[in-house]
């Protein structure tokens, strides 16, 4: 029955698509395959998230091997909460890609995208539905190799360079990874997440666990690029062709979280991490991130690296979420995992299309864009709203959260910073937005036209998630919480 | 989720965005319709908490009906119709558009019968009127609408902290009458002032309103500061404190008003000032207070439209703004004139126009609480609004000097909406019943005793007298008086606008030093941040992986 | 300035009309301090209980207004192309 192999096949379809793409490398026919395969990625996404509301996590055993000696799929509701957050984002951007793609890459390269970018997809998919540590760092590699060439494909020769230091630096955190999950091998026999939780307590005492878990809270800090391991992240998304700058901000550093949530409350748990100085370091880089990364982002020409910037924020206000180790607080920061997604996936979508029309993501070049791109501005202001927090917006709900848990943990100061940073926000938001429509003579420019509607249409299906999320809570909320429950160890 | 009325407010909201599309007749027809179905609305609003919606853990309350509620709703309303008549000829669409979203969202505050949609609404309005200011499209106006967002936006984040802060601390999102004493109702409270015009955020209004186009100015006197009057009158009657802000704010609003050169930046001041008499009948917090204070934001909302319609109307004919270039205007815009002073003579409130009929209850509530120093200063006031306001507006523009100015008066949209508003005053001055009876209490003031109107027509006459004395001592000049927007025009310029500011022409020596120690503080403080700083530049590979290493270290003995 | 010019302008603006007006102002003011004498004025305070408080009120509250409001400006008051120097971006 097929069925029963859903999980397995939320890996395996866009794993076969992608050498189709190399074996026919024909661009339409490339990007309809991909279409396809993450079409039904998504499809399946959504199957396995209403399965595991229905009837709980679903454990898939890969060959038939069980657990401990083979590899074993579990899915949980934060893994299918990823999964369809990683199919829906990668879907509308594949839809927005032919143009920007046919723009900015050249034609014999095009059908090595798509190849590259159904693997990214298969690795970050298998990362939310794998059950196995060792599992985990084989789709890291998947994904993290595929984004550097990917990164690399960018037209500014810069892309190159900023394509290596990520390689650099991704393979270091990859490598941490892998070393702790080879010490925790070492003291506890097993590879599987559920395995390892079991035994882990027994042993978490000894310097060999505790030098694993810094291994672990580095290497993944690296592939989160949380502050200040961020130095990869500008370079990367400014140089990174538009879609790709789109699909990593939106879902590669989510993953990465992800990845945190599963080893500190999966297989550490939530007990032993509140017992370790955990929190509290996590909690003073995420203020850092928050801060510093706002207050760059305002100082920025380009507008990709602005939003680049923007991201190490905004990535700061996930962590401060999980750092609040409350069912609150991690709400806050899951709901931000899916919403910054929203947001920076809407974002950087709206400058592809400025560079698709003007061949500039320059601040300074956008003058009149307002007039001529209205559309196209427009989302991008909706969703410099939804970053900022403004009501109305799936921003705010966030930012509700993470203000909400902070006060609940009785720390006013850190919400306080929360909404300085959202002033920050503005701040930076608002350049762009100046130079759009208030700048630059009302004649300039009149042969720049509006962005065709291949692109006009998923820019806006995101915006309006943006919004109708903002509005429309009760789903995403509900899904978050329930993650969250779990992975603090409250009833499922 | 319940709706068992439509919320008013949102007529004009998504009205804002029809306008746009809509052919020439067909707009100016909307524009007229749609804040008298607005008004229709609200009239057949029933009591009670009329849509529920689910929000995160809450249930929202858009839609709150009561009389205080309804009063607002429905001054807001007439406000929006009369501004709209008054800008039917208004070139710039997005003027109108700006301007229905931010009445509508007004009315919407008025409703909310939860803190979340006041907040909602709030930063609503803060947009709308931001792009009101900024489509009289000046430089000026740009800049005085950036200056004026970023307040407001300023003063949302305090009010968004306080209402977060106070929901933990209650458990309850209800928009109900606080008492400060929590961090969060405190904050609540300052974003509150904050649009109510209070010191020390005060400036924004007399910087940002007469930047607005003609028509602009005249929306922008109503809903910003009345909006704050209704939360404050909802949220925190009879607080104490607000006695004194009230006080300062009617004095500071007189002496900065004579001070002033500019016709509408005088009107703007004026605006503060008439909002302190509020905020003192809300401090007071009886319930003739209370009505008082309502009563006389309706009758604020007339009379000061009215005198910016006057003074639109003759910025519109004529092209100039301060009273050095204006005077004897009353020869050829007698209308204009006569509408101004009908508004001069209500914002002072003579006997017979609606400003005496509200204005009084405030006094009177100060009388019954034995406020000696309250009721002194109101009644000093009175004097000095008739001097600011009451003579001077209409002295300066229409009569004092020659001017050779001889301009028309303006196209019969603004004539009607003038005469609308003019009729408005003196009907509630000689009728007052019908707006008694919406006030939020029940009431039997009233205001025509033979003592009151003699002790009015004293005090207003003899301050005309004082006036007219002290004319010489009041010449204008070419000049604009130092406010509290100075400390973020120019001590603050860097810190707010160092993006985009480059560094000023320094006014002097003191000054200079000032600045500099300024500078070099925001310097070295953004230094790490700006491009090529320590934070912001491409780092090198080795000193990333050893930034990685070193926290690799220092983790690893945390755990230790 | 001549009669003839006097002619020229609006009735309301000529001297002997502005002359008349003062007078009928003053007879007003008189008018409503004389009420005093006629209507019952009941005072709240003690000062206010004074003949004519009203009136004195006023003009002497007004006079310390203008008063006060000219010594500030010595103060506060700056060319009213104060603020353009530094307004300019770029």
């Amino acid at each position: 029955m097929i069925f029963s192999h859903i999980p397995v096949l939320q890996v395996i379809v866009p794993l076969v698509a992608a050498p189709l793409c190399v074996i026919f490398p024909f661009r339409k026919f490339c990007w309809t395959v991909a279409l396809a395969a993450t079409l039904t990625s998504l499809w399946i996404a959504l199957t396995l998230l209403i399965t595991v509301y229905a009837h709980g996590p679903i454990t898939y055993e890969l060959g038939g091997w069980a657990a401990p000696w083979g590899i074993g799929y579990r899915i949980d509701i934060l893994s299918a909460y990823m999964t369809v957050l990683v199919s829906l984002i990668s879907s509308v951007i594949l839809v927005f890609s032919p143009r920007s793609i046919g723009a900015e890459i050249s034609n014999a390269r095009a059908h090595l995208f798509y190849t590259l970018y159904l693997l990214n997809l298969t690795g970050l998919l298998g990362i939310a539905v794998t059950g196995d540590a060792f599992n985990l760092f084989v789709f890291l590699e998947i994904s993290s190799l595929s984004s550097y060439a990917l990164i690399a494909m960018g037209q500014d020769r810069r892309a190159l360079t900023a394509a290596f230091q990520y390689l650099i630096m991704g393979t270091i955190g990859a490598t941490f990874y892998i070393i702790a999950v080879g010490l925790m091998y070492a003291m506890t026999g097993t590879l599987n997440i559920a395995d390892l939780a079991q035994r882990l307590p027994e042993v978490m005492e000894t310097r060999t666990i505790l030098v694993a878990l810094a291994f672990l809270i580095v290497g993944i800090g690296l592939k989160i690029a949380l502050f200040p391991f961020h130095g990869w992240l500008p370079n990367a998304y400014t140089y990174a062709p538009s879609v790709v700058s789109a699909f990593l901000a939106a879902t590669a550093t989510k993953v990465a979280v992800y990845i945190l949530l599963r080893i500190l409350f999966s297989v550490f748990g939530p007990d032993a991490v509140a017992a370790m100085p955990i929190a509290q370091p996590l909690m003073i880089l995420a203020l850092f991130a928050m801060t510093i990364g706002s207050a760059v982002a305002i100082f920025q020409d380009d507008a990709k690296r602005l939003l680049a910037y923007s991201s190490i924020a905004q990535i700061g206000y996930i962590i401060l979420g999980i750092s609040f180790l409350s069912v609150t607080g991690l709400t806050g920061g899951i709901l931000h995992l899916f919403n910054h997604a929203l947001m920076k996936s809407a974002l950087f979508l709206s400058l592809g299309a400025v560079f698709y029309r003007i061949g500039s993501v320059q601040i300074s070049d956008m003058a009149g864009l307002g007039r001529r791109m209205p559309w196209t501005m427009a989302a991008f202001v909706v969703g410099g709203m939804s970053l900022v927090g403004t009501p109305l917006t799936v921003g705010f709900i966030s930012k509700w959260y993470l203000i909400r848990a902070a006060l609940e943990s009785g720390w006013w100061p850190i919400a306080v910073l929360v909404l300085a940073s959202s002033l920050l926000a503005m701040i930076y938001i608002w350049r762009v937005v100046e130079i759009a429509y208030f700048r630059g003579h009302p004649e300039a420019g009149a042969d720049i036209k509006e962005a065709p509607l291949s692109m006009l249409v998923p820019i806006w299906f995101l915006t309006g998630a943006n919004i109708y999320f903002g509005i429309n809570t009760g789903d995403t909320i509900t899904a978050a919480r329930a993650a969250a429950t779990m992975l603090l160890g409250g009833p499922q | 989720m319940i709706i068992d009325a439509f919320p008013p407010g949102l007529v004009l909201v998504f009205g804002a965005f029809l306008l746009p599309l809509l052919p020439g007749p067909v707009r100016a027809a909307a524009i007229l319709l749609l804040p008298l179905t607005t008004l229709a609305l609200i009239i057949s609003l029933p009591d009670g908490n009329l849509v529920a919606i689910p929000f995160l853990d809450y249930e929202l309350n858009p839609l709150r009906s009561d009389k205080l509620g309804r009063l607002f709703g429905i001054i807001f309303s007439i406000m929006a119709f009369a501004g709209g008549l008054f800008a039917l000829k208004q070139e710039r669409v997005a003027e109108l558009s700006a301007a229905f979203l931010y009445a509508g969202s007004a009315i919407g505050v008025a409703f909310a019968g939860d803190l979340v949609t006041v907040f909602i609404f709030w930063e609503m309005m803060a947009i709308g009127s931001g792009i009101v200011i900024w489509s009289a499209a000046t430089p000026a106006s740009f800049r005085a609408s950036m200056r004026y967002t970023l307040v407001h936006f300023a003063g949302g984040v305090v009010l968004m902290f306080g209402i977060a802060m106070t929901i933990v601390d209650t458990g309850s999102i209800a928009f109900e009458p606080m008492r400060v004493g929590s961090i969060g109702t405190w904050l609540i409270l300052a974003g509150f002032l904050v649009n109510a015009g209070a010191p020390p955020l005060s400036a924004w209004l007399p910087d940002a309103y007469p930047e607005a186009s003609f028509s602009g100015s005249v929306f922008l006197s109503a809903f910003t500061t009345k909006t704050a009057v209704y939360v404050l009158l909802r949220g925190f009657p009879g607080t104490e404190i607000l006695i004194y802000i009230g006080v300062f704010m009617i004095f500071y609003g007189i002496i900065y008003a004579l001070l002033e050169n500019d016709m509408r930046r005088i009107l703007a001041y004026s605006i503060i000032n008439q909002v302190g008499f509020m905020v003192t009948g809300i401090g007071i917090g009886t319930e003739l207070a209370l009505n008082g204070a309502a009563a006389h934001a309706f009758a604020h909302i007339i009379y000061k439209a009215l005198l910016l319609m006057s003074a639109g109307s003759v910025m519109y004919m004529t092209g100039k703004r301060k009273c050095t270039d204006l005077g004897g205007l009353f020869q050829s815009m007698p209308l204009t004139a006569t509408c101004g002073i009908v508004g001069a003579l209500a914002i002072s409130a003579f006997p017979l126009t609606s400003g005496f009929v509200t204005k009084s209850m405030i006094a009177q509530a100060a009388v019954d609480q034995h406020m000696l120093y309250v009721w002194y200063a109101l009644a000093a006031a009175s004097a000095g609004v008739f001097l600011h306001a009451g003579i001077k507006f209409p002295w300066f523009v229409f009569f004092q000097k020659d001017s050779g100015l001889r301009p028309d008066d303006p196209p019969w949209n603004m004539r009607w909406a003038m005469i609308l508003f003019a009729g408005l005053c003196i009907g509630i001055g000689v009728h007052p019943a019908p707006l008694y009876a919406l006030l939020p209490f029940e009431i039997d003031y009233v205001p025509y005793t033979g003592p009151h109107v003699v002790a009015m027509l004293q005090l207003l006459l003899f301050s005309g007298l004082a006036f007219f004395l002290m004319l010489p001592l009041m010449k204008r000049t070419l000049t604009l008086s130092l406010d509290f927007d100075w400390f973020y025009r120019k001590l603050g310029t860097v810190a707010a606008l160092a993006v985009t500011d480059k560094i000023s022409r320094i006014r002097n020596r003191a000054e200079a030093s000032g600045r500099r120690l300024l500078d070099t503080t925001i310097a070295a403080a953004t230094r790490p941040v700006k491009p090529r700083g320590a934070l912001a530049r491409n780092w090198e590979t080795g000193s990333m992986v050893l930034a990685v290493t070193v926290a690799l270290g220092l983790f690893a003995l945390l755990f230790f | 300035m001549s009669d003839l010019s006097e002619l020229d302008k609006h009735w309301l603006v000529r001297k002997a009309t502005i002359k008349k007006l003062w007078i009928l102002g003053l007879l007003m003011l008189a008018l409503t301090v004389v009420a005093e004498l006629r209507v019952h004025m009941h005072g709240e305070f003690g000062l206010d209980e004074l003949f004519a408080f009203n009136a004195w009120y006023g003009l002497g509250t007004c006079a310390i207004m203008v008063v006060g409001a000219k010594i500030l400006g010595y103060v506060l008051k700056r060319p009213d192309t104060y603020y353009e120097g530094d307004d300019h971006d770029h």
